[in-house]
Formats: C-alpha cells, structure tokens, sequence
C-alpha cells in the first residue's frame, strides 16, 4: 500500500472532512490541529531529500520529518549544533536520513511559519484504520500546505476510501513537495552536478560545445556560495569538476573553436582552477583522516594528531586565500566574461570543425579514444612503467568524459551501461593514482622544514609509516589493472562501442 | 525473529494480559511486533480494538501463507500489529490432524513474516492440544503466568511433565507470578516454594491490580493509560527479563 501524498490550498479541518465526507464511508474523523512555529526547512545542496521522498524541518530543538515514501512523520529532539547526519544522535529522525551522503551537510533551504495537524479516521470500535498529517506552510501571507497518508497494514480499504475523502477536499495529488521549494523561494531551478544535456541532432561542433560547456560553467558558479560558506567540501569538489569538464571540452573538441582561442581559453579555466588546488588536496586529506589512522601502528598516531592538527590549520588559511579570491572582482569579471563568452556562438571565432556533425564528431572521438585505451592497456604488463598506467588513466578519464559529453545523442541505457563498465577500470586507476599523489604530498610536507625539530620527529615517523603502507596499496592497485582491463576488453563491449560510434567501419 | 508464546493450561491466569502488555513494551522499545491471538475468545483483538477480517471467516487459516499474512493487522501503537483471532481456530486442531507434517504448520506460518518482525508473540488458549504442541516446538520462550495458588501450581507441574515426557525443551519454560495478593500468607508462601523448585521462575511479578482490569475499558496495554502504576512497571521488568533471556537483540 502506497502512501498518497499531496498539496493543498487551505486548511483541512474536522468540520471540512465531516461536510464533505463521501457516501457511504462508515468512519469517523479527527483531526488534532498543531501548534504554529518558525521552522528552517533543511536540505543537502543537491536535494537529496526532496529527491528521496522526504520532508526534513528543524523548529528550535526538535527535528521533524516527514516521509513520503512511507508515510510515517516522525520527530526527535537535538541538543547540539549539527550540519551532518553523522552529527546527530541516534533517534527516528536519524534513522531515516541514513540514506544522506555522509560529505553532505544539510543546509537552509528557505524559513516558514509551520503547523502540523495530524488526522485519524476511526471505526465504530474507536480503532484507527489510517492516518493523515498536513503540514501547513506560511509566508508572509501566503500560505501552502503539503500531506500525505499513513496507511495501516490490514486497512486498504479505509486508505483508499480516504484519499477519495481528500480528493473531494480539493487536494493535489503530488509525489514530492517540489511546490513547497518554490514556495520558500528556492525557484523551480533543482541543483544538479550532473544536468541532463540536451542536444538536438542536428547540433554542430561548435553549438554542441558551447551548450556543454554553458551548462557546467554554469553549475560551478551555483557552487560559489557555498565553497565560500564553506558548507561541506562538496561545494569545492562539484565547482573543480564543472571548470575540468569546461576545460576538458576545450581541449578535447579540437578544431570546435579557433586554435588560439582555444588555448587562451584552456589557459583561464585552469588559472581558475589553480587557485583551489591546495584547498582541495587538503579536502581530501581530511576526509580521509580516518582511514590513515587505521594503516598505521598505534604507536605512530601521535605524530598524525600533530600532522593533521597542523593540516587543518593550514585549510583553514588556505579556505580564506579562497574566499578571497572567489568573492574579488577580478574572479566576478573573469568568470563572468567568460560567461558571456560562451553566451553566443557569434562570440567565439569558429575552427575547422566548428560546422561539423556533433554526433559523428562525438562518434570519431569516443571512438578513436576508445582504441587508444585499448592499446595502450594491452601494452601494460606486471613490469611496465608507471607512468604508462598514468597515461592510461587519463586516456580513461578523458573517454569517460567525453561519453558523458556525447550522452544525449545517444540511447540513456546503452551509453549509461558502457560508462559502467569503464567506471571499474577507472576506479582502480584513480586509486592507484590517490596512493602516487599521496605519498607526493607526504614527501612535500616532510621536505617543507615545518616539522625538523621537537615533534617534528615524531611527524616524521608517521609520515615514513603512513608512505609505507600507501606505497603497498598503490602496488596492489598496480597489479589489479591487468585484470580490469580485461574485464573491460571484452567482445560484448568492444561490439558496443562499434555498434553506438563506428559510423564508418570496424575498430579493433 | 524470536517468538515468544503466553500459555498456560489453566484459564484465567491472565495470560491476554501478559501477551497484550509485552507486546506492547516490546513494540516501545523499537522492535517491531506481532501479536497473535490464538485464542479463539479473541480478548487480545479485543483490548486492541481490532476486529478478525470478516473475509477471512471460514478461510483454512494456516493452510496458506497468504491468508495468515492477509489477516496481520496494524494496532494504533508503533511498531505492533496483530492477527485477531478467526473462528476457525476452534476447528484449527482438526485441520492440523488432517494435514501431513502438521507440527510444522505453524512455523511455516509465522517464517512468512520473517523479516517483517522482530518479536512474535502468541497468545495461546488454555489448552493442551495440537496446537499447543506447535506451539511448544516454535517457540523460542513460554511464558507462564501462575497465580501463587494450589491449582495453579499444579498445573505448572502438570505442564513440566509433559514437556519431560514428550522430550521438549524445559528450559524454554518461564513461569512468573500473576495476578500477586502479597496480603495473602498463602501467595507469600507458594512463590518461595515454587521458586526453590523452578530455577526458571522469572524475577517479577504482576500484582492483583485494578489498572489491569481496567483494559477492558480503556481496551489498551495497561503501559499505555497507566504507564506510571505498579502492574505497568511490572510488566515492563518481566519483558527486560524475557528479552535477555531470550537473547532479543
């Protein structure tokens, strides 16, 4: 039995229910009118909760949320300031926000006045057979309300005999409180890392280009506030990926935009991009603070208290060199001429392939990047160099990308289905390439003076422990490529790379 | 999924009290709880307002798992639901002679809801039948409420020597004392006696009370409208002994 949700102009009341109760219905109705309140309706950037069927509201120290999916409205009481989920005690309201990224904080998504009345449809015994709860919303004088059912296992009937009660209430049906976003000024404009592109397929080179890259640059500027609020480290890791794709696009559509256009412009998405490289290192040595502490000896940890004592000062210095950037005018005039760059195709001067198909362009490319992976994988064995599997990563990468890229023009599940499989292979090579750049970083931190004397030594120790057992990870990444690429190399998805871009032959 | 019977060979013991209360503390410390009313008197659906489906009267109640799993209705409180009593439990004993491995109709029954269910609990009616004898083999627990007089205690002893002689389990026999007079010497006297005799016997026990007999009027747990009175705090001491020994997690 599914819940039924949905949205209503005004409130339900007892008297209302009872006026318009559907004939031959035997129940009776209550419904508890709740207190009104100021309440901070919470989200994660993404919406992962809206998305997920879920309603979360904070007012004062109790939590409420509201499922969708179940149909269950559950509170729980807070005492501490909290941003994650890993932050809260355990309770109700925890348990069903499991499903929340644990790199993802909850953020104001709007402020209302709330009240929650809660309704009962009774037998002639007394017994409840279902359940109801509307949450009011106001705003200035504006007022919304979003509900949704709770049905009782054993009692089908009663529920179905209620939501035809509502519906002659004038309720709407709606699966997810979109409306209610609108309604706190959230807009109609969901935030996604990953928009769906759309490309028309008659689409050139060029036009192609600019629609992708118009879209991430314009989800990495949806980023800035929070990179600057510092949320969660999301923020910066969603803004990276947006410019690289940019950049990527730049450089991997060759021929789209004049050469020395296209240099010029590779040149500012990366100057961009620079200036959060430390901040974003650092991210992703914090995030990882515990595992570090379970490689090594107990006996080492102490030097990795100072080690990351001192590495989240430095976040912190290296967080307010990128505030300082992002909120400068030179940022605001760069970012936002580059915006107007990619505004109108008439803006940038056209190359070779400017004119060309999209589609076949995207083809040729994926295609011939396909085989150069290819080759370069089966090249590699137990003794090649590393550097080899370096270039395969980035052969990787770029493919990926440019599947991504190209999604549009092709069928969803066959393309989504090859990402996929190229997704293991990658995984693993992006590890083994986390371990290579780790212990770089290490090498960098022991070479910077900062820890030589007093209890630098015993920095110095964990240091030699933790590069140690990355160095023996990266080896065990190293040897599992062979394997994923073979998995990867198989006829089925060779045929399926042929089959979606060969538009001319065969490849091998 | 543990299941936990209430039986007793004698009536009157307060066995539907027992069932309903402890389903009650079970389902309100987070797990999630079946109660099922195996008496035909219903008296657990009763106390919980919930009345057997009328589409399932005369349905062979265990013979298919749907219509066991059809029949699980919801209570009014969190994480409990019930399977009311149906009429055709009267004519469940003969259906289980009839049937081919009938002792292991029941469990086939309640492995149906596995998953759904964290604690089953069966109230049973006063009786040694087949069903019993089901009941005996499922059941992880049997708790027996026995009131500290003569007849009782004979029963106990009576329901001791059959499990000896049909070689099931003692020791998932767990005697508590119900329905406690302390005025009465002859109470007093007997819980020492029995429980010098049964190592089993749990710590707790209900008194004589009349918040409890007052659950046929507020037709809810005693824990629920008096969750403040002596029998709530007894019940609620019995379930944490149950639990652990158990082992419900």
């Amino acid at each position: 039995m599914k819940p039924f949700s949905y949205s209503f102009s005004s409130t339900i009341s007892s008297k209302k229910m009872k006026q318009k109760k559907p004939s031959g219905v035997p129940y009776m109705v209550n419904v508890d009118k709740g207190e009104e309140g100021e309440g901070v309706l919470l989200d994660t950037f993404d919406n992962e909760l809206l998305l997920s069927g879920k309603l979360l509201l904070q007012r004062g120290n109790m939590l409420w949320l509201q499922n969708f999916n179940s149909g269950t409205f559950v509170d729980q009481q807070i005492d501490t300031d909290w941003s994650y989920v890993s932050d809260l005690e355990q309770g109700p309201v925890t348990l069903q926000l499991g499903m929340i990224s644990k790199l993802r904080a909850l953020i104001s998504v709007g402020t209302v006045a709330v009240k929650k009345d809660s309704g009962t449809i009774l037998d002639d015994e007394g017994k409840t057979r279902v359940r109801f709860n509307n949450l009011v919303f106001t705003k200035g004088k504006k007022s919304m309300g979003v509900g949704c059912t709770q049905p009782l296992r054993g009692y089908g009937k009663a529920h179905e005999d209620l939501k035809e009660w509502l519906l002659k209430l004038g309720v709407d049906p709606c699966p997810i409180a979109t409306d209610l976003y609108t309604f706190v000024g959230l807009g109609d404009d969901l935030y996604c890392a990953k928009p769906v592109i759309t490309l028309s397929s008659t689409a050139t080179v060029k036009i192609s280009a600019m629609i992708i890259i118009q879209t991430f640059l314009g989800v990495a500027r949806r980023n800035e506030d929070g990179v600057i609020g510092d949320y969660d480290t999301e923020f910066l890791h969603d803004y990276r990926v947006s410019l690289r794709k940019v950049r990527s696009v730049l450089s991997l559509f060759k021929g789209g935009f004049a050469g020395d256009e296209t240099s010029r412009l590779k040149n500012e998405f990366s100057e961009l991009m620079q200036q959060t490289n430390t901040l974003r290192d650092l991210d992703v040595y914090l995030l990882d603070q515990s595992t570090y502490y379970k490689l090594v000896p107990t006996t080492t940890h102490a030097g990795l208290d100072v080690l990351f004592a001192g590495l989240k000062k430095t976040r912190k210095t290296e967080h307010k060199k990128v505030v300082k950037y992002i909120s400068g005018k030179n940022y605001a005039s760069r970012i936002e001429g580059l915006e107007k760059v990619f505004s109108k195709p008439s803006n940038l001067e056209s190359g070779a392939n400017s004119d060309a198909n999209g589609r076949i362009f995207g083809c040729n490319l994926i295609l011939k990047r396909y085989v150069k992976v290819s080759k370069i994988a089966r090249l590699i064995d137990k003794d090649t160099d590393d550097e080899v599997v370096h270039q395969l990563r980035i052969h990787c990468k770029k493919l990926r990308y440019l599947m991504e890229f190209f999604t549009p023009f092709f069928p969803a599940a066959d393309i989504k289905s090859l990402i996929k499989s190229l997704k293991q292979l990658q995984d693993n090579l992006g590890r083994f390439n986390d371990y290579s750049v780790q212990q770089l970083f290490l090498k960098t931190i022991l070479t910077s003076g900062n820890y030589s004397s007093g209890k630098g030594l015993m920095v110095a120790e964990s240091i030699g422990a933790l590069t140690a057992m990355l160095f023996r990870l990266q080896r065990k990444e190293r040897n599992l490529v062979m394997k994923n690429f073979a998995r990867f190399d198989s006829s089925e998805i060779r045929d399926c790379f042929n089959e979606l871009f060969n538009v001319e032959g065969t490849c091998q | 999924m543990k299941i936990i019977a209430c039986y007793s060979n004698k009536g009157g013991v307060g066995k539907t009290a027992t069932s309903v209360n402890l389903a009650y503390a079970s389902a309100m410390s987070g797990r999630r709880t079946l109660l099922c009313d195996l008496d035909p008197q219903g008296a657990s659906g009763f106390y919980f307002r919930v009345k057997p489906s009328k589409k399932l009267e005369g349905r062979a109640f265990f013979k298919d798992v749907e219509s066991f799993t059809d029949s699980i209705r919801a209570s009014d409180f969190e994480n409990l639901d019930l399977v009311p009593a149906n009429l055709t439990y009267r004519d469940f004993d003969i259906f289980l002679s009839r049937m081919k491995n009938n002792r292991s109709r029941l469990k086939k029954a309640l492995k149906s809801v596995n998953s759904d269910y964290d604690v089953i609990f069966l109230d049973c009616p006063p009786n040694i039948s087949l069903l019993s004898e089901n009941v005996f083999k499922v059941s992880d627990k049997i708790v027996v409420p026995v009131i500290p007089t003569t007849l009782s205690v004979r029963t106990l002893e009576q329901l001791y020597g059959f499990f000896r002689n049909n070689a099931y389990q003692r020791k998932k026999i767990l005697p508590f004392f119900s329905m406690v007079q302390k005025s009465k010497n002859l109470h007093k006297d007997t819980m020492v006696a029995l429980r010098k005799q049964y190592k089993n016997v749990l710590g707790g026990s209900v008194p004589f009370s009349t918040d409890i007999e007052k659950m046929g009027i507020h037709r809810a747990p005693v824990l629920s409208y008096a969750a403040k009175s002596s029998a709530a705090s007894c019940y609620g001491k019995i379930w944490k002994d149950i639990a652990a020994k158990a082992k419900i997690v």
